[in-house]
């Protein structure tokens, strides 16, 4: 898993992200999120990178 | 009356009538009845020691007992019932895979089987109005060469007749009906069964037991075994109907049908124009409630419009649990099909894994019996079906999951992968209406070098006269020993090695070559396009060392030591 900045432009992906949701109910929200998911999930591919990406997720609420 | 009559299904359907557990028609399949014979040990009082006992004359059981028959071993199945089928309904398992068709081939009554059922390779899956994927077994590869199709559909009691009359035919099993196991005690060496009939109780005692009664098996009881298990809400009703005008051949599933309130539907044709649909309930539906001829008519005609005219075969409700038992074997006593695991229907995973059980454990038996192989190969059973076991169990629970999603994130991500399934070709993978069973690899089997494991298809060659043959046929002649084959031209040194061991170890060896390569001192077949050689898992100069149950038990190059290592491996003489 790449823990170092990858995006080409990050503020203008967490803008575009967060514009995305603009509108939508909590519910299309989900929705949109988990067919984010799996579409972005299809681009790593790497199941090794899938899992540890889970578990990294999985910790950062743990903590919180 | 011949067979195929016997079978026949009755012209004039039975009434449909309420039963307390599992249906409401009988069927309307008119099904063979076999008599009650008393056994030596009621008549005489004496209790008899026996090599093999096997308890339950379903698919598994028979399939083992025929195997057994057909290889020389004598055995005693023993069942409760005086039919095939569940009390005479006509449900369970529908489909038939590859692996098992070529099991069945094996002994004896595939023709039958293909003449009976129904063969399919088109599947569909919607969800709403839309189509969301479809495949064609017939374009993939995997499935083209071998003498068996992809998947013959056909319910299951007319595979338990053929086999019936298939073992009666062989000899050497003594079936005995109407006889019910009661009791059982292991002791050191074997295990006494008391049998409960019409005309009374005996005992029984036998040095290898093989549990195959099913799910209500009261062995694990019996035994201590211990188990896995997983019970969901998930509640399913089957309707078996005939039509008037005939849907067509495919398999198609639906993930959300409109015309059954968004739940999934099944719909699958079997042999004698009879359909399966299969309605998804709401959660823990009452099961008596779904199952009435109102309903089931209200559901079909929803389905198939108003002026649908169909007859009504069979009904039942289900509820499914998945279980996995740690253990096999346990002392004397063996399990399999039901015994040893329980998965979701979804797939053809149940009765398609107890045949194969059974093909694993039998040539097992008879090589330990008659001495071709050590008493450890028998702990094989348990490490390769365990891990089949296992990974049928883990691949159903995945699909149950798909098909009843848990309410909040689960069903979420559901409605993500349909609505990217329309969109995307990567989203199909993930809508998953049940993976089919496969020829389930063996990859930590205590019996299996790491180069084999994997199952050959029943592919064709040629023999020296340019007949055609097929990978049984090697596997029938070889009779129970292992079949070594060696592709490509051998030295002398190596053709005299593959002559000791086939005079010294229980091994029977076969040379392939292509179409114009000379023939040495070896027994020859020809393999012109190279699917044997393909079907082996291996390339060029080489060896495949096959089982009876047409698993490699290794791979290798050169006639060596390892060659007569993985021999000794394959049989547990080292």
């Amino acid at each position: 898993m790449r823990t170092t900045l990858h995006l080409q432009d990050a503020d203008g992906f967490y803008e575009e992200l967060l514009d995305a949701h603009h509108g939508l109910t909590q519910e299309q929200s989900q929705l949109f999120n988990a067919r984010l998911i799996l579409l972005l999930a299809n681009q790593v591919g790497d199941a090794r990178v899938l899992q540890q990406c889970l578990a990294a997720a999985r910790t950062e609420q743990s903590v919180s | 009356m011949s067979s195929s009559q016997t079978l026949a299904p009755a012209r004039a359907y039975q009434a449909t009538a309420f039963t307390n557990d599992y249906a409401f028609s009988k069927g309307g399949y008119t099904l063979p009845v076999y008599p009650f014979v008393a056994p030596a040990e009621l008549v005489t009082g004496t209790v008899l020691r026996h090599p093999v006992v096997i308890v339950g004359a379903g698919i598994t059981g028979l399939t083992l007992a025929c195997a057994l028959a057909r290889l020389g071993v004598k055995a005693v199945l023993l069942d409760e019932d005086n039919s095939v089928g569940v009390k005479g309904a006509s449900s369970r398992g529908i489909c038939y895979t590859q692996k098992s068709l070529e099991i069945f081939q094996r002994l004896g009554i595939y023709e039958r089987i293909a003449a009976k059922g129904v063969q399919w390779s088109v599947g569909r899956t919607f969800a709403g109005h839309d189509e969301v994927y479809a495949f064609d077994l017939r374009q993939q590869s995997s499935f083209q060469l071998s003498e068996q199709p992809p998947f013959i559909n056909i319910q299951q009691f007319y595979i338990e007749g053929f086999l019936v009359e298939r073992i009666q035919e062989l000899g050497g099993i003594d079936l005995r009906w109407s006889s019910r196991v009661t009791d059982f005690e292991q002791h050191d060496g074997f295990g006494t069964l008391t049998v409960d009939t019409p005309e009374g109780s005996y005992r029984i005692e036998a040095d290898t037991v093989i549990d195959a009664s099913g799910s209500h098996t009261p062995f694990h009881e019996w035994c201590g075994a211990t188990k896995q298990a997983r019970r969901g809400d998930d509640r399913w009703c089957i309707a078996d109907v005939r039509f008037s005008n005939l849907p067509p051949t495919e398999r198609h599933t639906w993930i959300e049908a409109p015309f059954n309130d968004n739940r999934a539907v099944w719909q699958h044709l079997m042999a004698d124009d009879v359909w399966r649909i299969d309605y998804q309930m709401e959660p823990d539906a009452d099961p008596a409630l779904v199952s009435s001829e109102t309903e089931v008519r209200k559901r079909l005609h929803r389905q198939f419009g108003p002026d649908v005219e169909c007859e009504i075969v069979w009904v039942g409700p289900y509820a499914y649990r998945s279980q996995c038992l740690d253990n096999l074997h346990l002392g004397g006593v063996f399990f399999m099909g039901d015994t040893a695991k329980i998965v979701s229907p979804f797939g053809a995973r149940g009765g398609n894994t107890g045949v194969a059980d059974a093909d694993n454990l039998a040539w097992k038996l008879a090589a330990v019996l008659c001495g071709r192989a050590g008493p450890a190969l028998l702990d094989s059973y348990n490490l390769e079906r365990h891990e089949a076991a296992q990974q049928n169990v883990l691949v159903t629970n995945r699909t149950a999951r798909f098909l009843r999603p848990a309410d909040g994130m689960e069903r979420v991500f559901r409605t993500a992968v349909i609505g990217l399934a329309r969109q995307y070709p990567f989203a199909r993978q993930l809508v998953n209406t049940g993976r089919m069973a496969v020829a389930n690899p063996y990859t930590h089997s205590s019996v299996c070098e790491k180069s084999g494991g994997l199952s050959v298809q029943n592919v064709q060659f040629r023999w020296q006269d340019a007949s055609m043959g097929c990978v049984n046929d090697l596997i029938q002649w070889a009779n129970g020993r292992l079949l070594l084959l060696v592709f490509g031209d051998q030295s002398a040194q190596a053709r005299h090695r593959l002559a000791s061991l086939s005079s010294q170890a229980p091994v029977v060896c076969v040379q392939v070559l292509g179409a114009d390569a000379r023939t040495q001192s070896l027994e020859t077949v020809r393999d012109p396009q190279g699917h044997l050689q393909g079907a082996c898992h291996v390339f060029g100069h080489a060896w495949a060392l096959v089982r009876p149950d047409a698993y490699l038990a290794a791979t290798g190059e050169a006639v060596d030591a390892a060659l007569v290592k993985a021999i000794e491996h394959a049989l547990a003489i080292a």
